[in-house]
């Protein structure tokens, strides 16, 4: 087709070609092209098939408000052509179209094997499908499978992985605009013209909003395409204004937060990007779509939006065909038809459905042209199979009627404000008598509406609507705006308020296919239907007939429903009530929620040496840690190697934290359980903290470095919380101390095993014997004359161990010392699995293996490091102990072996006793060192004392249970003579 | 959630910085004649009631203090110390 391309509103850049392949073939289109206009102007007008009954549907609005134009791209489904830009290279394919099974060849939209179900609709009334094969039951999944199938929109092919780069950014500003046409780029100025950080947002790919395409001039004469041209040039003038085009807002948060999503492609380094802004205020100027008008066949390819006809012409350089009728119920209509006759369209005739108040100007304009206009007259049928050949308009009554051949139909019955980012800041609104419009009653504090969805059409008042809210958000972030805030309520008042919209018209036609809305197949009949069984409301009948529920997210029957629903119900005094919108306003990619993907975690400051040694590393928590050090699942030559050498863990991932000033003591005496008035210099004391359940939540070791000066670890896991932890418990007194959170100041390397004291003794300045550092330990020395340490003598995993606290920036080099002082002894690294092992075989707990929410401190059998001579701490965790120390009932950590000779650990499971279940096992391993399978497990009280016998059921046992049975613990070295000596 | 947050050293910040810690129920009860469900309801029970609420929270990712705030729960905005007269109904 030949494009207009001398307009001078044109978006299209007609000296790049773009080409896309649809229906094994080559189209080209131009840069500007969204992928709907690209196909329309090579004359596709079939761009795919409805939900239920397989209509073919064509280009309707060109905002995405309905599904009529979802395609397949690049093999991504559901794609909104009419909002995506078209770039070189995509493959674009119809949706919801099926061949045979024979000719398995690609259908196509045109001709749809499935199009005979559009004549069995009367076999589908509204929520037939809940109730028809709702009886008997067995129906039920044949009915979901089968139905599934002839319906639907578009299938994602298994094995699809989306592509591209989902990015999020979440900017701050003091004023966030919705809406970047007249009035809100007005009101972005205004408040911007205060100093103010101003974000503009606007879902089309340019600012201008209803002014961009249109020629028609304002009051001073300047046509309102170049004003919104020159309002965008100043715009981009201001470096406070930031401005987000193609980037539909998904939802208002109260009067802080607007969340929204922005297109990229083509030439941006993003698919799709995440928006979420903070904001001191918002002015949401979101303008109006249009009102659908209701007549048989209104969904026909050829039957489109005024807008979408004019804006196809001006924006894109194409004709929506050659001869149009024009069934419009306001003056936008009028315009439309003038410009396109001007354009070289045929225009047969105007309906206007509207009995008075045009603007004489436009008449005038049309009988200049001879275009025939009749007043109160409207759209009742559009006919033509594919896409429409003929048009029918008649009085509303019906009692006059006219055929006209046309292949298009620009069809509309008035405006309707987008209210959406209103609804969801929470304004409540209500139906407004005058301009036929849902209109904000009550705003939240500090959100303002302005512009055309207040039901102003004149240019002046819109922009002047702009202006007075800009200044209105500007003065709710604290600027004083009085004498301008007063001078433009003087502007407004003496300006053109809101004007009368056309009422709500239906064709003069019975049960016949008027669809309200697209997306769902739903048609007026429909409606009927449901209210006929009872529905009153339109919120019920939106859910009974699915009205509203699609991916247009109501933009089609948003306003209709609750107008029609009224009109027909019993009580015709009762206004319309709006349906309620919930974000997403504007459906988003859940690719885009996902965003970066990021794996955000921390490394040791051994991190690569570790990994460059073959270590696995895996997730613990926030850090990568190494697990294994060689293919064995099990590590047994690093266990070997810890029970009979010596091996070196990282363990750089332990909290560590100082805590000192006047009340230290005090703060710690409240959150660890233990009497920490006998927390001694150069001793290290096992030390435990429970919650408020007297559950066990972290247990560490603690040494004090001075008088109110201590330096403690934690768990891995528990040091992002230490610090809230400790404050929150003391938050109600006005506590003297301070915290220093020191666990990526400090690495740890953990030297275990009965040589570990010859290595470090061969790097250590100062004599380590057991007499001059012995077990429970605190030294700090320095290696090689210059690296400081601070050692413990600890044995987590039941050796002669050394627990090494260097700094960061050392780790690596003493890492390399001990390897290398260890060489003669074999020395060997080990991970996390064979730690778990070794402490395994001394019942040394970890929480969240060995406890869980309800595992108190007594239930682990370590009550032992429970002060309960210290009331006046009032200690976190001590009530509760105290409540349920001598509970029944409770499970309790035992040990258990396998019994008739099992050489495997079982799986997880449960114990089962007389059939119940009695707990669960939480840590089972075989034990190389004893040679048999170990394991410690939680179970019932009564089932807990050595000797006690249970049975095992494991995922996947089918009921063939394994027995064990309760031992005394540890199993490994019970006196602890090794780590001791 | 579109929540801001007033902390006492760092200013109005985003929701997402900051930790919940409950409503305000004052410190923690005599331990003398404790009964279990006593001390369940202060450790775990809320009131949630809706209107103006005096809570606790955290400013995790930011300066680490905890403080309190008068929170509208009908809303989701924090509000400013309501007069004393309401405050009263507020535990
Ligand atoms: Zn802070």
């Amino acid at each position: 087709m030949k494009r207009l391309t001398h307009l001078p509103t044109l978006k299209i850049d007609t000296s790049k070609k773009i080409s896309v392949y649809y229906r094994s073939k080559t189209h080209t289109g131009w840069y500007g092209d969204t992928i709907a206009t690209l196909l329309y102007a090579d004359g596709i007008r079939v761009f795919g098939r409805s939900l239920k009954y397989h209509r073919p549907r064509g280009l309707y609005s060109l905002d995405g408000e309905c599904s009529n134009t979802m395609m397949a791209v690049d093999g991504r489904p559901n794609v909104r052509a009419e909002t995506t830009m078209a770039a070189d290279g995509m493959h674009i394919a119809a949706q919801n179209v099926q061949g045979t099974s024979e000719k398995p060849v690609e259908s196509t939209p045109e001709k749809d094997w499935m199009g005979f179900m559009d004549h069995l609709s009367w076999a589908m009334p509204a929520g037939f499908y809940y109730r028809i094969f709702h009886k008997p039951e067995k129906l039920w999944p044949i009915a979901v499978s089968r139905i599934r199938k002839a319906a639907g929109v578009g299938v994602l092919t298994s094995g699809y992985t989306v592509k591209g780069r989902y990015d999020e950014i979440y900017p701050a500003t003091d004023v966030c605009v919705v809406g970047g046409g007249p009035a809100g780029m007005e009101a972005a100025l205004s408040a911007a013209d205060k100093g103010l950080r101003v974000i503009l947002m606007e879902s089309r790919p340019w600012l201008g909003g209803f002014y961009d395409y249109r020629t028609s001039l304002d009051a001073d004469g300047v046509p309102l395409y170049r004003k919104a041209n020159a309002m965008a040039e100043r715009i981009a003038g201001y470096p406070n204004i930031r401005v987000f085009k193609n980037a539909p807002v998904v939802g208002v948060y109260g009067n802080s937060m607007v969340t929204a999503f922005q297109r990229g492609g083509r030439d941006r380094p993003f698919e799709q990007r995440y928006i979420e802004i903070q904001t001191r205020s918002i002015v949401v100027a979101a303008g109006c779509i249009e009102r659908p008008l209701l007549f048989e066949n209104n969904e026909r390819p050829g039957v489109m939006q005024m807008g979408c006809a004019h804006r196809l012409a001006r924006t894109w350089g194409i004709l929506p065909g050659r001869r149009a009728v024009f069934s419009i119920g306001h003056d936008l209509g009028l315009e439309a038809a003038i410009d396109l006759a001007d354009l070289g369209m045929k225009v047969v005739h105007v309906a206007d459905v509207r009995e008075d108040g045009q603007d004489q100007r436009l008449l005038d304009e049309l009988k200049k042209r001879d275009i025939p206009f009749s007043r109160g007259w409207t759209a009742i049928k559009a006919g033509g199979k594919r896409n429409i050949e003929k048009v029918t308009i008649g009085t509303v009554n019906g009692m006059r009627r006219r055929e006209f051949s046309c292949d298009t139909l620009a069809a509309s019955a008035g405006l309707t404000p987008v209210t959406g980012p209103l609804a969801t800041a929470g304004a409540k609104l209500e139906y407004h008598h005058l301009t036929g419009f849902f209109l904000p009653v009550k705003l939240p504090d500090n959100v303002y509406a302005a512009g055309r969805l207040l039901g102003l059409n004149d240019p002046a008042s819109v922009e002047a609507s702009g202006r007075l809210n800009g200044l209105r958000a500007a003065a709710a972030c604290g600027v004083r705006v009085d004498s301008e805030l007063k001078a433009a309520e003087a502007e407004t008042s003496v300006l053109p308020g809101p004007v009368r919209n056309s009422k709500m018209v239906t064709a003069p036609v019975k049960n016949q296919k008027m669809f309200i809305c697209f997306d769902e197949d739903t048609t007026v009949k429909n409606v009927d239907q449901a209210m006929d069984r009872g529905f009153d409301v339109p919120e019920l009948i939106k859910r009974f007939t699915a009205a509203g529920t699609g991916p247009g997210q109501g933009g089609v029957p948003g306003h209709n429903l609750p107008l029609y629903v009224a009109q027909r119900g019993d009580s015709p005094d009762v206004d319309p009530r709006p349906i309620t919108v919930r974000p997403p306003l504007t459906p988003v990619l859940l690719a885009t929620y996902a965003g970066r993907n990021h794996d955000m975690h921390k490394r040791t400051p051994v991190h690569e040496s570790q990994s460059a040694s073959d270590g696995r590393m895996d997730r613990a928590g926030v850090w990568l840690r190494a697990r294994y050090f060689s293919d064995d699942r099990r590590s047994r030559r690093e266990i070997e190697n810890v029970r009979g050498n010596v091996g070196v863990l990282d363990a750089s991932t332990l909290g560590k934290f100082r805590i000192f000033g006047n009340d230290a003591l005090k703060a710690l005496q409240r959150v660890y359980i233990g009497d920490m008035n006998r927390v001694r210099e150069h001793r290290m004391t096992y030390a435990a903290m429970c919650n408020d359940d007297g559950c066990l939540i972290d247990d560490g070791v603690i040494v004090k470095q001075a008088e109110n000066d201590y330096y403690f670890t934690t768990s891995t896991g528990r040091s992002g919380a230490t610090i809230e932890w400790i404050r929150y418990h003391t938050r109600y007194e006005n506590l003297d101390f301070h915290m220093v959170n020191l666990t990526d100041a400090f690495g740890v390397i953990n030297l275990a095993g009965p040589n570990s004291r010859n290595v470090l003794q061969k790097i250590a300045d100062v004599d380590i014997s057991n007499e001059a550092f012995p077990f429970m330990g605190y030294r700090e020395f320095t290696i090689n004359d210059i690296i400081p340490v601070r050692a413990m003598r600890l044995g987590f995993v039941g050796e002669l161990s050394y627990e090494l606290h260097v700094p960061s920036s050392y780790m690596q080099a003493v890492w390399d010392l001990l390897e290398k002082a260890g060489k003669s002894f074999k020395i060997k690294k080990f991970g996390l699995e064979a730690q778990n092992t070794l402490r395994l075989e001394k019942c040394h707990v970890i929480i969240g293996s060995e406890s869980e929410q309800r595992t108190t401190l007594c239930d682990l059998g370590l009550g032992f490091l429970w002060c309960k001579s210290k009331p006046e701490a009032n200690t976190v965790g001590s009530v509760a102990l105290r409540q349920t120390e001598n509970q029944s009932g409770r499970l309790k950590l035992v040990g258990f072996k396998m019994k008739n000779g099992l050489e495997r650990p079982p799986k997880d499971g449960s114990p089962i006793v007389d059939s119940r279940i009695r707990g669960y096992v939480c840590t089972a391993r075989f034990s190389f060192t004893l040679n048999e399978p170990i394991g410690m497990a939680l179970v019932e009280d009564s089932y807990a004392k050595p000797g006690s016998v249970f049975g095992i059921y494991e995922n996947g046992c089918k009921g063939r249970l394994i027995r064990a049975e309760v031992v005394k613990t540890p199993f490994y070295d019970p006196t602890g003579e090794r780590m001791k000596s | 959630m579109s929540r801001t947050i007033t902390c006492p050293v760092c200013g109005r910040r985003n929701g997402y910085e900051f930790r919940f810690g409950g409503e305000d129920k004052g410190p923690r009860p005599e331990e003398e004649g404790m009964s279990p469900e006593k001390w369940f309801e202060y450790t775990h029970l809320n009131d949630c009631k809706a209107g103006i609420r005096k809570e606790w929270w955290f400013h995790r990712d930011g300066c680490g203090v905890w403080f309190t705030i008068f929170r509208d729960t009908a809303s989701n905005r924090e509000v400013v110390r309501p007069p004393e007269r309401e405050l009263e109904a507020v535990p």
